[in-house]
């Protein structure tokens, strides 16, 4: 199995990202659907308006780090 | 005595069939069934709404209810369910909810004006905002104008069924061509006011006062 902290940072970077955003996707999602939940579980912190905005606004840097993810994963294959 | 008899029997057989004749007439009242489909228009199912209200769905005892109207009125009123349905024209209207969501629903509404509530307490001039009270704490606000102009209607019945306690049993508002945070259920009070910057539950946390569809939903 291939260690993936050996990896170059900047692919370290994009993964770990990646990883972050899907799950605040995720969150922030429930955080509009089941925002009664959402906002029990967060003590408050994560409330339906506040999860609005953060899915809203993850959208961009979520189709950024998507390209960078898919051109990391061509060039790997390029050189092997 | 046995011919006595015969003529009993048969009697008794004539009433009784005149008796489950009588039955057979008379009207009982089955359950309403939903209508799908309004005058050529596919409507949407009271099962495609999705639950989003503050605390849940309420069931509120029609024995106790009434409906306030107060504030800037000359006449404050109070109403039983009764009174507002039976004493008052009602409307119908195929209007499309949005919410904020992402979802929307297509449903005929049946209901009364808001107006004609309104009118019957006489508003006085200074009043410029109604301001809705639900049964659940859910607040929220529109303008008088909006109101008057619009015909806003206040429904009791969607697709021909009487609003079930989850989509806001006894009344919910239908504010047509606003977001669906304006959409209150469960209404138990008017409030006539001047403040025009009133701000009700989902607006004093972010959302547009206006909540026209046609703007964003957030304030900006």
């Amino acid at each position: 199995m291939k260690n993936i902290l050996k990896e170059n940072p900047a692919k370290q970077v994009v993964h770990w990202s990646l990883l972050a955003m899907l799950v605040l996707y995720v969150l922030t999602g429930f955080g509009i659907t089941a925002y009664r939940t959402v906002e029990f579980l967060t003590f408050g912190l994560l409330t339906k308006p506040l999860a609005f905005k953060i899915h809203d606004d993850l959208i961009i840097p979520f189709v950024v780090l998507i390209g960078l993810h898919i051109y990391q994963q061509i060039k790997k294959s390029s050189e092997e | 005595m046995v011919l006595k008899a015969i003529a009993f029997v048969a009697l008794l057989s004539i009433a009784l069939a005149a008796a489950s004749g009588c039955e057979a007439t008379s009207t009982s009242r089955l359950q309403s069934v939903e209508v799908k489909e309004y005058q050529g228009e596919k409507l949407s199912s009271i099962n495609d709404f999705r639950e989003n209200s503050i605390k849940g769905p309420q069931y509120v005892d029609i024995k106790n209810y009434r409906l306030k109207i107060f504030g800037l009125v000359e006449n404050p009123k109070e109403y039983t369910y009764g009174e507002v349905v039976d004493n008052h024209q009602s409307y119908e209207k195929v209007v499309q909810l949005d919410c904020v969501e992402g979802w929307s629903v297509a449903i005929l509404w049946e209901g009364l004006l808001v107006k004609d509530l309104l009118a019957a307490a006489k508003v006085k001039p200074e009043a410029k905002v109604a301001i809705f009270h639900a049964y659940d704490g859910y607040t929220t606000s529109l303008p008088l104008d909006y109101i008057m102009n619009n015909n806003i209607l206040m429904a009791y019945k969607m697709n021909g069924v009487t609003l079930p306690p989850e989509r806001g049993f006894p009344f919910e508002l239908v504010a047509e061509s606003k977001w669906g945070y304006k959409w209150e259920k469960w209404v138990t009070q008017i409030e006539l006011s001047n403040d025009v910057n009133y701000r009700g539950y989902w607006e004093s946390r972010g959302y547009s006062n206006s909540a026209d569809l046609n703007e964003d939903f957030f304030e900006k």
